[in-house]
């Protein structure tokens, strides 16, 4: 946080970069210009407000609706004509730590299933020590009146259950944890 | 008799197309206003809103038939209109209809029966020469039962709740291994859905397209059918998207498949409109799979290629009218599809996307019609299905619909939820579906990712997020500071102020 501070402060001379959730890096100088390179081409790009209360940009005479559904500090989610997408704003310095950090942290062999939606634990199909393949169903979840099969896409030794029968949870919550290299 | 007052035991869009019909011929409209959405648009469309908002039994509103009963005959209305879904197909409010004197805009409640009992309505298939795969001849209560049934059928098998719909209490099984887990969690699904645990078993027609055909039948023996619609875009048996004609049938195929339908519908003395749904697999067989015995939330398609206003024929019909056309007059012109737009995310797994509508805009022009419950400011609930609005696309053949549906798609905004239009863009994109080669397995063999996104816009949010970063720093650094209107003053702000 603190250095992209002082890199805003330079005023003219700010470089952020949108790291999105697939690590793809999207680099912009001085952004508040709203000068886009892209694609080996100089773009500029408007902003609206439409009277409908709609926000959009316009890029080469198409209109793409935008919102932000989420913000928390650098971690943003627009929503961009439909699709959302989720993005840390890093500066050059910020990105170079954070590679250097994960690379640190090395692989983890531990693998979460998490809920996809809200719902209701069903039936936990597995217990702790099993050996699990990939499509191998682990948890029913009922949602919306429909029972969903959870299923494993690693194989692996379930290391841990987090969750019990008739449990409700919440979309993401964590329900099992897999070891991909036990032992 | 002619009917003078409706009340549309419904909500959202169907009651509001209902009521748009009814208004056209000079009925008078009831609704029911539940406390679950009080502020629905759907209320203000109709002449009088009868006051459901007290709770007076665990029973959700629109399925609570004795008091439904009870206001019909406190305010002395003529009919009911169920639409979709609730008590559309529930034989006992029909039958209570029937007792107390009121129009039921349906079918009797018998043939509700008959029609809503997949193994009796497959008896009736069977007798009448209509095609049926292979499977149980009655239902199936216990996982061994449904195993041995399974090793005569021979597998694929899918299990069905016999009082079953909308995909619930369904299971597709491939081998014996998984017969019993997957019977158990279909005849749970159904006994907590439906009150009834007990199932069938049929083969499973690999990749079958799933054709329906629509009926309009008469109180004097008269059936004509309206040709088909095309509903293999599915998730999980849930439809997504509908269209109709279909690319896979030709005149002779739809003359034939047409008249099953209608013998069907002559033999059970079937009247109002109706819907045969049929499996059609890769050789061009057809096969009898259901009967729904109310409007469907597809109708529109019919309605657009046919000329013919589908809910005015059940009210026409309701009041012992007779048919006006013919089969010879029934011709389909032109080529209509119909986009479901739910709140739900597409990016993740389909889960319900609850909230707010903020904003909603779409395009309206002569080939494009809009049937939703919602405008700006509607709230979407946890109590009722996830579909807001219903895009029907219409043009001169196959090809100009898909090009004004990717136009309607991309001028189709809605902020405040996740919706599954990006999921229509997908679709749209997938080269199979737009050759119209297609089948109920599309989802989960053809797509490969249900949402679609240009290159530039993953590029262009990301450009958005880093811009409103920036200009949030900037502001905070108190260089377009908003004195006046105060309140982009935080605390933070103003501590720095001070100092």
């Amino acid at each position: 946080m603190s250095e992209n501070k002082s890199a805003t402060k330079k005023g003219k001379k700010t470089k952020l970069i949108a790291l999105s959730s697939t690590e793809k890096e999207y680099t912009f100088k001085n952004p508040l210009e709203k000068k886009i390179k892209y694609m080996g081409e100089t773009v500029n790009l408007k902003l609206y407000e439409d009277p409908n209360g709609f926000s959009y940009v316009l890029w080469k005479n198409k209109k793409y609706p935008l919102e932000i559904i989420e913000k928390n500090q650098n971690k943003y989610t627009i929503m961009l004509n439909g699709v959302w997408h989720t993005f840390t704003v890093e500066t050059p310095f910020s990105l170079k730590r954070k590679k250097f950090l994960e690379k640190q942290a090395g692989d983890s062999s531990v693998v979460n299933i998490a809920a996809p939606m809200p719902g209701k634990v069903i039936e936990v199909l597995v217990e702790e020590g099993n050996e699990i393949n990939t499509g191998e169903p682990v948890i029913i979840l009922e949602a919306m009146k429909m029972q969903n099969e959870i299923s494993c896409h690693v194989d692996g030794v379930i290391r841990k259950i987090a969750v019990r029968q008739n449990d409700s949870v919440m979309k993401d919550d964590l329900l099992i944890e897999i070891d991909k290299n036990p032992g | 008799m002619k009917i003078k007052s409706l009340l549309i035991a419904n909500r959202g869009e169907i009651a509001i197309r209902i009521i748009r019909t009814a208004r056209e011929m000079g009925v008078d409209t009831y609704v029911l206003k539940t406390s679950k959405e009080p502020n629905a648009w759907y209320l203000e469309e109709a002449d009088h809103i009868i006051d459901f908002t007290e709770c007076l039994s665990d029973t959700p509103e629109f399925l609570d038939i004795e008091r439904i009963i009870h206001t019909v005959k406190k305010h002395h209305i003529d009919a009911v209109h169920p639409g979709y879904g609730f008590l559309a197909e529930n034989p006992l409010f029909a039958s209570r209809c029937e007792e107390e004197n009121i129009i039921f805009v349906g079918p009797s409640s018998e043939v509700i029966y008959k029609m809503g009992n997949k193994t009796v309505a497959k008896e009736i298939a069977r007798k009448n020469g209509i095609p049926l795969l292979k499977g149980s001849k009655g239902t199936v209560l216990n996982a061994g039962y449904a195993a041995r049934m399974a090793n005569i059928i021979g597998y694929p098998v899918i299990l069905k709740a016999s009082a079953g719909g909308g995909g619930r209490g369904m299971r597709i099984v491939q081998s014996e291994a998984e017969i019993e887990r997957l019977f158990n969690m279909a005849s749970n699904e159904s006994l907590k859905a439906f009150n009834d645990p007990s199932m069938f078993i049929e083969k499973y027609a690999s990749e079958p397209r799933h054709i329906e055909f629509q009926i309009l039948a008469d109180k004097h023996g008269n059936v004509v059918h309206l040709g088909e619609r095309e509903c293999s875009i599915q998730r999980k048996h849930q439809k997504l998207i509908e269209e109709s004609p279909s690319p896979a049938l030709d005149k002779e195929l739809r003359e034939e498949m047409g008249k099953a339908a209608i013998k069907l519908a002559k033999a059970v003395g079937y009247f109002s409109a109706g819907t045969v749904e049929f499996l059609l697999d890769s050789d061009r067989k057809f096969y009898f799979m259901e009967m729904n015995t109310r409007i469907q939330v597809e109708h529109p398609v019919t309605e657009m290629v046919t000329g013919i206003d589908l809910i005015e024929q059940m009210i026409r019909i309701a009041q012992d009218e007779k048919l006006k056309v013919s089969q010879k007059d029934i011709k389909l012109k032109g080529h209509a599809i119909e986009f479901r737009i739910n709140a739900e995310d597409v990016q993740s797994g389909f889960s319900p996307s609850l909230g707010t509508i903020e904003k909603i805009s779409y395009p309206e022009n002569e080939n494009i019609r809009v049937d939703t419950g919602v405008r700006d400011g509607s709230v979407i609930t946890p109590y009722f299905d996830s579909m807001i609005a219903k895009l029907i696309v219409y043009g001169e053949d196959r090809d100009k619909t898909l090009q004004y549906s990717t136009n309607a798609i991309r001028k189709f905004w809605i902020k405040g939820t996740k919706t599954t239009l990006s999921f229509c863009r997908a679709v749209l994109q997938n080269g199979n579906f737009r050759k119209g080669k297609f089948n109920t397995s599309f989802l989960t063999e053809e797509l490969r990712i249900y949402y679609h996104s240009e290159p530039e816009e993953e590029m262009l949010a990301a450009f958005f997020a880093v811009y409103d970063y920036v200009r949030e720093l900037d502001e905070a650094e108190g260089k377009k500071l908003n004195v006046d209107k105060g309140k982009n003053i935080t605390p933070w702000l103003l501590n720095k102020r001070l100092r």
